[in-house]
């Protein structure tokens, strides 16, 4: 019933992913930040896509949404997130922590705090 | 020569334990008498030595002394330089593990091969790293072991249980949880769920910005400056909150050091739960990932076991206890069943059955016959949780006519949608010209015990063929040959 078909996404990414780069090091026993040297092409796009304000707007929640249905949007937002991160591209880390605390946020306003 | 020995590489913590002749696993204490060994590492100025543990913790120079490691392991850039040499990840946790060794087999005799431990959500890259560091420092790796699953096989040895045990372990750094389920002397794990960055040091963050508010709102000053005595007093948030583990109330009095005057901090137990709260929360949603990987309720679970010096926080226990309906249980010294279990793991290894930790796969468009939606998402081949280790094959078709190299994809995480998945390599294949789009692509990939992959990639027309283990490029990641000569080096490096 399903026909796969192989995309090579890392083919558009060969122009992205040879391009030097600098290489941050970390000075004086402090954390860098890696920058680039990721394969993923749509970490761009994911870090500078317009966002809605609040909590529940980031969660895509809705008035009308029940809370079976909130629930199940919030396990899948976390589980997606969560796995984010731990991606290897730093501005889907930075985008999943921001992420993960609206997703808290929504949890216990609408279901209670722990 | 000890036989078994397994090894807990901490972010806060390390600790090395051996399987004595009885069969009980034992913790063996470094030269300074510490059964456990602060992860730090600190590099002296004036002689050409490396300090490893509570010298180097304590050291007071923060310049020159590397903390928490382990966070770094799966950054590919990451690197740390002082007096203008660069190491890697890789490296720093060699100076801990060759300081264990060293130490340890004073003790037991000689080390050679060793079970060393890993947070469940460690990725491909930091397992490859944690292996790299074993060799480095002249330790021959038998099998990297998920955290919880050590802790879980030191719980059911101790306790001799049976049935579905949750393993909560909430350690300095990283929070893991997983499921199994123990029969007898076999042990199955059902499901492995990890998050990145949530552990004490998070809280101990978060009371020193409590502490910098109301050294503030007293003094008008700024508590710290400079790294030096953020370091000092982020030793004494974490001392605050191990009391408020257990008294109700913290008096703690802090300086900054620029004579700005003394502050009284004030702290309750209830205002560091409050703090803490949200992070809790995000602990509880991932108990409760675990719970829907494994397709359980929470009334199949029979034990909850805890594991990591975070489980002391009272709260913790409560909240668990709230979603459970059972007490919680310690595993014992909620600091050492890590490596205890890892010791007692290198033996019993061939009786405990994991899981893949991960999904792996590649980029797909999809089609579906019957409905006739197509869709660029992530295919997955081995699904997480697969038992390892696995082999696992799916059949793909080219996308253009005259396609001359095939290139795949290596994906790693389970989300359909590509843009939530790491792209961790690539694998290209040349075939003959003058081929029409459509034609199969096996794609296979095989998972090992410790839990890494490879891949490979068939034409089936052409029966041509490429495999590749999944390799890792970055500033921080050391080349086969970088790893040998870094291994001689290390040898001769004075590790205190």
């Amino acid at each position: 019933m399903f026909k796969k078909i192989l995309q090579s996404l890392s083919r558009s990414q060969t122009v992205k992913t040879e391009t030097p780069k600098q290489v941050p090091v970390k000075t004086s026993g402090q954390a860098t930040q890696r920058t680039g040297g990721v394969l993923n092409p749509f970490a761009k796009l994911a870090a500078t896509a317009a966002r809605p304000q609040t909590p529940e707007e980031l969660c895509q929640i809705t008035a009308k949404m029940s809370k079976d249905q909130i629930q199940a949007q919030l396990k899948l937002l976390y589980r997606r997130y969560n796995r984010s991160a731990s991606s290897l591209d730093s501005n889907i880390r930075h985008e999943a922590d921001q992420m993960l605390t609206a997703i808290v946020t929504v949890r216990e306003k609408i279901f209670g705090e722990i | 020569m000890a036989e078994y020995v397994g090894i807990d590489l901490g972010t806060t913590l390390s600790g090395l334990a051996y399987l004595k002749p009885d069969g009980n696993p034992e913790i063996v204490p470094n030269s300074d008498g510490e059964r456990l060994t602060p992860s730090v590492v600190f590099f002296e100025a004036h002689e050409d030595v490396k300090l490893v543990g509570s010298a180097a913790r304590d050291g007071g120079e923060p310049d020159r002394t590397v903390f928490q490691i382990k966070r770094y392991m799966d950054d590919p850039e990451y690197l740390v330089e002082i007096d203008g040499k660069k190491w890697t990840p890789a490296e720093i946790s060699a100076l801990i593990l060759a300081k264990l060794k060293r130490d340890c087999s004073k003790i037991i005799g000689e080390i050679k091969e060793v079970v060393i431990t890993v947070p469940a959500n460690f990725n491909e890259l930091a397992r490859k790293s944690t292996i790299a560091a074993a060799e480095m420092a002249d330790l021959k790796v038998k099998r990297l072991v998920n955290e919880p699953t050590a802790a879980a096989v030191y719980y059911a040895h101790s306790q001799g249980v049976q049935g579905r045990i949750l393993v909560y372990d909430l350690g300095g750094g990283t929070l893991d949880v997983t499921i199994l389920h123990v029969e007898g002397d076999n042990i199955r794990i059902l499901t492995s769920e990890g998050a990145r960055h949530l552990g004490g040091s998070n809280f101990d963050e978060m009371l020193l910005e409590a502490y910098a508010e109301q050294y503030h709102q007293q003094t008008g000053a700024k508590l710290y400056t400079d790294e030096r005595h953020r370091r000092r007093v982020l030793q004494t948030t974490e001392d605050a909150k191990k009391m408020l583990s257990k008294l109700q109330r913290v008096n703690d009095t802090v300086a900054n050091d620029k004579n700005d005057g003394i502050a009284r901090i004030d702290l309750t137990r209830e205002s560091f739960e409050k703090l803490i709260r949200q992070m809790l929360t995000r602990t509880v949603m991932l108990v409760e990932q675990a719970l829907d990987s494994a397709k359980l309720k929470t009334s199949e679970i029979d034990h909850v076991v805890l594991v990591g010096g975070s489980t002391r926080i009272p709260k913790v226990k409560t909240v668990l206890e709230k979603l459970f309906g059972k007490t919680p249980k310690s595993c014992g010294n909620v600091d050492e069943c890590v490596a205890l279990g890892a010791a007692l793991f290198a033996k019993r290894s061939a009786r405990i059955q994991e899981v893949c930790n991960a999904s792996y796969g590649t980029v797909a468009m999809v089609y579906n016959a019957r409905t006739g939606e197509e869709k660029l998402m992530n295919s997955v081949v081995i699904p997480k949780n697969t038992p390892i280790p696995c082999s696992r094959t799916q059949i793909y078709q080219t996308s253009e006519d005259n396609e001359r190299v095939i290139e795949v994809d290596i994906t790693q995480g389970e989300d359909e949608d590509a843009k939530f998945v790491d792209i961790i390599g690539r694998i290209t294949l040349e075939v003959p010209p003058n081929r029409p789009k459509g034609c199969e692509i096996a794609v296979t990939f095989s998972y090992d015990e410790n839990q890494r992959v490879r891949a490979l990639v068939v034409d089936k027309l052409s029966g041509r063929s490429r495999e590749v283990a999944v390799s890792y490029k970055g500033a921080g990641v050391l080349t086969e040959e970088d790893l040998k000569r870094k291994s001689a080096h290390l040898r001769t490096m004075r590790i205190e």
